[in-house]
């Protein structure tokens, strides 16, 4: 039976990340933040691992987590992207907690997944390189087998919050067939590894990584060698639509910010909400909006219940692209000047569009795999 | 939440692909929406819905006293989409009756009215044909501006006055009727009642307007000291502008799922069309360009499914759903028009070829869907009265007009 509403539970935990967001994570602090050597704050960072347990909300219980599934982590983050939270919470659970979970072995299992669950470490996946292109082939990162173990010697490029990172999902190739790639768990402060924040629209902490003949122990591969890619394709299933989920939240509050506003503002004797040029565009977005949210929880939805479907989380994500940028550009025309300007929230919005954008895949990158989904 | 259909509405489905496969021709793509315009087309259409009829589908959703099977909302929607994407024809009988006006008497009729009309249409018969007469020369978009008046005269209301871009009013046996009963009402939106007319009443013309596409759907009718029996008031007196706000939602929603069916089966049509046809010797579907647009469209589609669920699901909460057919059209007939344009891209110079003629591609139906598609846009509220409905009573935003 088809059922849009959202159970207790995800109400209650939709209303209380609602409240607890709007208490700690004001947009002054957004602001304050980007200007942060460190991109996010210790202080919050302890309050959403240990009295709001968002970090282990999906994290099987044997580690400290709440044993809650997909879909809350979906309803947390789409909460998450109204409020543009700054830090590691999606490099940390969605990007490498999760691979862990699903690839890693026990002792991996036992070791990392407490840590990231009462929010002692920080994580990120070293994916990325400077061809920017999201495919196997473009893998130049090399872990060579020596006798000490792997030496990993290479480049990555807009590495989420890897400055902070305590341990590294690392995407290294270990053989030349193209999809001869496998993941190392890295410890970041190995020696070897240089990180340089790198000054971005969003401010949101993208760095370089340079490898310099790391070395990291034989047993620290995540599932097997040459598994990689196809680990790298269940992070981009589960993560797509997480990003997704973020995006329509910062979409939602968007709306809300633009469409009080037009109602407050007022020339011509009236307010300029009233008038159809700034009315139907809203609506154009509206409907958008609407539309993205039913395909990231129908894609969410089917994660969740084991029944993951390529298309539908292409078809979100591909959707989520372009619906974002759409609805900051439209609602920045609809304020007039003063949402060009800094002291307006929409600008934080508007600056993290593109970060979102080519996050695990550009527009024509999902189409593509839509199209492939089609039979085409 | 869940975005799964049941085992039961799966059945249907399969069950209806069934009745498609047996009782229409090989390759049917369907009429488009032209069902009503030439009369062999309208005998094949009646001859199906009387097929649809006997099956009990016809009007599935509606009570058993009155003709229906007490069928749930989702196997109305699975219906509706699987009719669509088959082009069953008939399915809607000229569209008012099955759609709108059964379920509005269900709602405000009377008794009387309820065991004389809904069995009739549920019957599939040309007696339970219908059409709505609703805009005037000047009640287009400004629908509460009607002019057509009916004066009460003893036990008869007396109409007098025209109505325009009436669908089907040369095939339907009955009109529902939104006439000005009260001349001094405060708001002109007070003061308009609801009547079920004969269109076999003396007095009642009826002129065909025949459209670009050469399809004679809708026409102008005018009603000359035409004499209705006061029973045929529905519901009350001067509150026919909240009834027919109710079946214009019930227009909206209820013709989208057959608009999605059909969206589908043109996107499958092309799917198939460039993974068959080469073009330098490459089949079209490796050409990058076509895989980019038809994803589009694919997620179009989609979209328009997760939304026609989503009003569906509102439904049957009891959620009155006042905003969302509103989403649904305007969404949906801008999808419409995106997918008719890249039909044409694809099939480029042939898209100009008539359906009738042997050098066709896909039966012409990406043409019709090209020549309908700023029609769709227009009927049962322009996309932009959509976005007023949506702009005021969601969004909360002042009108201005």
């Amino acid at each position: 039976m088809m059922d849009f509403g959202l159970s207790e539970g995800q109400e209650m935990l939709r209303v209380s990340a609602a409240d607890f967001l709007g208490k700690e994570c004001p947009k002054s602090k957004v602001r304050e933040l980007e200007e942060d050597d460190r991109g996010y704050d210790p202080g919050l960072w302890a309050k959403m691992a240990g009295e709001m347990g968002w970090m282990g909300l999906v994290l099987p219980e044997k580690y400290g987590g709440a044993d809650g599934d997909f879909m809350d982590l979906a309803i947390l983050l789409e909460v998450m992207g109204r409020n543009i939270v700054p830090g590691p919470f999606f490099s940390t659970v969605v990007l490498c907690a999760l691979p862990i979970l699903e690839y890693g072995t026990d002792e991996q299992k036992g070791s990392f997944i407490p840590k990231v669950a009462s929010g002692e470490q920080v994580w990120s996946l070293a994916l990325t390189e400077p061809s920017v292109a999201y495919k196997a082939s473009a893998i130049e990162l090399r872990a060579s087998l020596e006798q000490e173990g792997y030496l990993l010697t290479g480049t990555k490029f807009l590495v989420p919050y890897a400055h902070a990172a305590d341990y590294l999902l690392v995407v290294a190739r270990t053989s030349e067939a193209t999809e001869g790639v496998s993941i190392f768990l890295v410890n970041g402060k190995s020696p070897g590894i240089k990180v340089e924040v790198i000054p971005t629209m969003a401010r949101d902490k993208m760095c370089e990584l340079t490898f310099d003949k790391v070395i990291v122990s034989k047993d620290s591969i995540l599932g097997k060698v040459g598994q990689g890619w196809d680990i790298v394709n269940f992070i981009l299933q589960g993560a797509s639509v997480l990003k997704c989920a973020e995006v329509l939240g910062s979409c939602e509050a968007v709306m809300e910010m633009t469409n009080t506003y037009i109602k407050e503002r007022v020339q011509f004797d009236r307010p300029i909400g009233s008038f159809q040029t700034l009315q139907h565009r809203m609506v154009d977005r509206f409907i958008d909006v609407e539309g993205l949210r039913y395909l990231v929880y129908e894609a969410a939805w089917e994660i969740s219940t084991g029944s993951t479907s390529d298309l539908h989380i292409s078809m979100a994500k591909a959707k989520a692209n372009e619906v974002y940028q759409r609805t900051c550009i439209d609602c920045i025309k609809n304020y007039g000047a003063i949402g060009f300007t800094a002291d307006q929230d929409i600008g934080l919005y508007y600056r993290r569009v593109k970060a979102a954008e080519f996050f695990l895949g550009d527009t024509d990158f999902h189409r593509e795999r839509v199209a492939v989904g089609l039979g085409l | 939440m869940e975005f799964k259909f049941s085992e039961k509405e799966e059945k249907l489905r399969g069950d209806i692909r069934k009745f498609a496969e047996e009782e229409l021709p090989p390759d049917w793509i369907g009429l488009g929406l032209a069902e009503e315009s030439r009369d062999e087309d309208w005998e094949y259409t009646m001859s199906i819905a009387k097929k649809l009829s006997l099956r009990g589908w016809l009007t599935m959703a509606w009570p058993r006293e009155y003709g229906g099977m007490g069928a749930s909302p989702w196997e109305q929607l699975v219906y509706s989409e699987e009719v669509g994407y088959w082009g069953i024809p008939g399915s809607m009988m000229g569209v008012s009756g099955v759609a709108w006006v059964g379920p509005s008497l269900i709602l405000f009729g009377s008794e009387d009215q309820k065991r004389k009309y809904l069995p009739l249409i549920a019957s599939g018969e040309p007696d339970g044909v219908w059409c709505s007469g609703y805009s005037e020369p000047d009640a287009g978009s400004d629908f509460a501006n009607i002019q057509c008046r009916a004066v009460k005269e003893g036990d008869e209301y007396v109409i007098n006055g025209q109505k325009i871009w009436t669908s089907c009013a040369h095939r339907a046996r009955w009109c529902w009727l939104a006439a000005r009963t009260n001349f001094n009402a405060a708001k002109k939106h007070h003061g308009i009642s609801l009547f079920i007319v004969d269109m076999k009443s003396p007095g009642i013309t009826v002129n065909p307007l025949v459209s670009y596409a050469g399809h004679h759907i809708f026409n102008e009718v005018f009603f000359d000291e035409v004499r209705v029996p006061a029973s045929n008031l529905v519901g009350e007196e001067g509150r026919g502008w909240y009834q027919l706000m109710q079946s214009l939602a019930y227009e909206r929603g209820g013709t989208a799922p057959i608009g999605i069916g059909g969206f589908k089966r043109l996107l499958d049509e092309l799917i198939g069309y460039v993974k068959e046809t080469q073009h330098g010797g490459k089949a079209l579907s490796q050409n990058p360009v076509i895989r980019q647009k038809l994803a589009d469209r694919a997620i179009e589609l989609e979209t328009l499914r997760m939304f026609a669920c989503e009003t569906t699901w509102k439904m049957s909460q009891g959620i009155i759903v006042v905003y969302e057919p509103s989403r649904d059209k305007a969404f949906g007939s801008q999808a419409s028009e995106r997918l008719a344009i890249t039909g044409t891209e694809i099939l480029g110079a042939y898209s100009q070829v008539d359906p009738n003629s042997r050098w066709a591609r896909i039966k012409g139906s990406i043409q019709n869907m090209y020549l309908l598609f700023p029609g769709i846009s227009i009927a049962a509220g322009t996309d932009d009265i959509e976005r007023n409905i949506i702009g005021q009573f969601r969004l909360g935003l002042p009108r201005s007009y």
